[in-house]
């Protein structure tokens, strides 16, 4: 069998079951006029599809749609949910997905900006973070006036003109 | 996804249950006689399409509708099936073969007998296919589906579900060529 032979066999099956695309169907139709081999497959796929179809039929029970629906209805009822729930599958749906993020960042947002009044503030620290690591809890309590120390040398060098050693000589 | 469904499928996320029923009125004979074909009697078809429609109920809401409702529910059902089926190693098909049995002979015209023996032949052979096949031969031959549709339901290539309803096809025909059916 060629390969040709093996595209329309493909082909075949499409056309026994009735989709084949009307294009496609003049080709295979055209091939099995020169093709006794696929003309004899495409008769036995056509009978098969003949006989899956002819014994297609099934019926149901009297009265069976009529209890199929109480009982269907009566596991849907057992399973009603609760308001909140229900809102939640409201939301749930895609459409309304959106809308729920929008909202949800709407709020985020103006949460974000407008914030509550300022609290006082403690009074600033008038040392630095890097003085406040090297002052350590000895140092404060030994030395208690120790900023009043500093703010006199600062005056003292501060001075121009007069030497520390000037009016007192050392002894 | 077609506007019936989709009016159907609004009113249902706004709450009403009637907008549910009137779906499952459209799809529950559908969906009754894929699982009728895939579990092989009534009593299993019956509950495998109750459980879909509950299943449809929790999830309707969710449903994106980016296929057609129909797909998803042939989805749900296949699936669902294709489980019964794999808990059950074989199904043989009782309550329909004996359906057919328990006809009194007396009172059936000859052609009819034979047609339900040949009927009868069919259900058998149709059960013989691994699973999977027999799920796209039910959605293609007794649904009209097209290739697409059930390539989507089946989670495969549309190729695949060709190359596997040829090979379907083959091994029916001669199951039944075994068993002495004659051409319609």
């Amino acid at each position: 069998m060629t390969m040709s032979c093996q595209d329309i066999l493909e082909r075949l099956v499409e056309g026994v079951t009735g989709s084949v695309p009307p294009a496609e169907r003049t080709a295979v139709l055209e091939h099995l006029a020169t093709c006794p081999q696929c003309r004899r497959e495409a008769a036995e796929l056509e009978a098969t599809v003949g006989h899956l179809r002819a014994a297609g039929a099934f019926t149901t029970p009297p009265g069976f749609w009529g209890e199929f629906m109480e009982r269907l209805s009566a596991q849907a009822a057992h399973e009603r949910l609760p308001v909140m729930l229900r809102l939640r599958r409201w939301l749930a749906a895609p459409r309304h997905a959106w809308g729920t993020a929008l909202v949800t960042a709407a709020v985020a947002i103006v949460i974000s900006t407008v914030r509550p009044p300022m609290r006082p503030t403690a009074t600033p620290d008038p040392l630095s973070p890097t003085a406040r690591g090297l002052v350590t809890e000895t140092m404060t309590t030994t030395l208690p006036s120790l900023g009043e120390m500093l703010d006199v040398w600062r005056a003292g060098l501060a001075t121009e003109g007069e030497p520390l050693g000037a009016t007192e000589p050392r002894p | 996804m077609n506007a019936e469904d989709l009016q159907l499928l609004e009113a249902f996320r706004r709450g009403e249950e009637s907008a549910f029923t009137a779906l499952v009125i459209k799809y529950r004979e559908s969906i009754y006689r894929v699982a009728r074909r895939m579990l092989g009697n009534h009593e299993d078809a019956a509950d495998a399409a109750q459980e879909v429609l509950i299943r449809a109920h929790r999830a309707l809401a969710r449903f994106d509708g980016r296929s057609q409702l129909y797909t998803w529910l042939y989805r749900i059902t296949v699936n669902l099936c294709l489980d019964a089926r794999s808990r059950i190693a074989r199904m043989p098909l009782l309550d329909d073969e004996e359906g057919l049995r328990d006809q009194p002979a007396a009172q059936i015209l000859e052609e009819e007998a034979e047609d339900r023996e040949v009927g009868r032949l069919v259900a058998r052979a149709v059960s013989t296919l691994p699973p999977r096949q027999r799920a796209m031969v039910v959605l293609r031959l007794y649904q009209d589906l097209p290739y697409q549709e059930i390539a989507r339901i089946m989670g495969c290539s549309e190729g695949t579900v060709k190359a596997t309803m040829f090979a379907a096809l083959r091994k029916l025909r001669r199951t039944l060529a075994e068993a002495g059916v004659r051409a319609p």
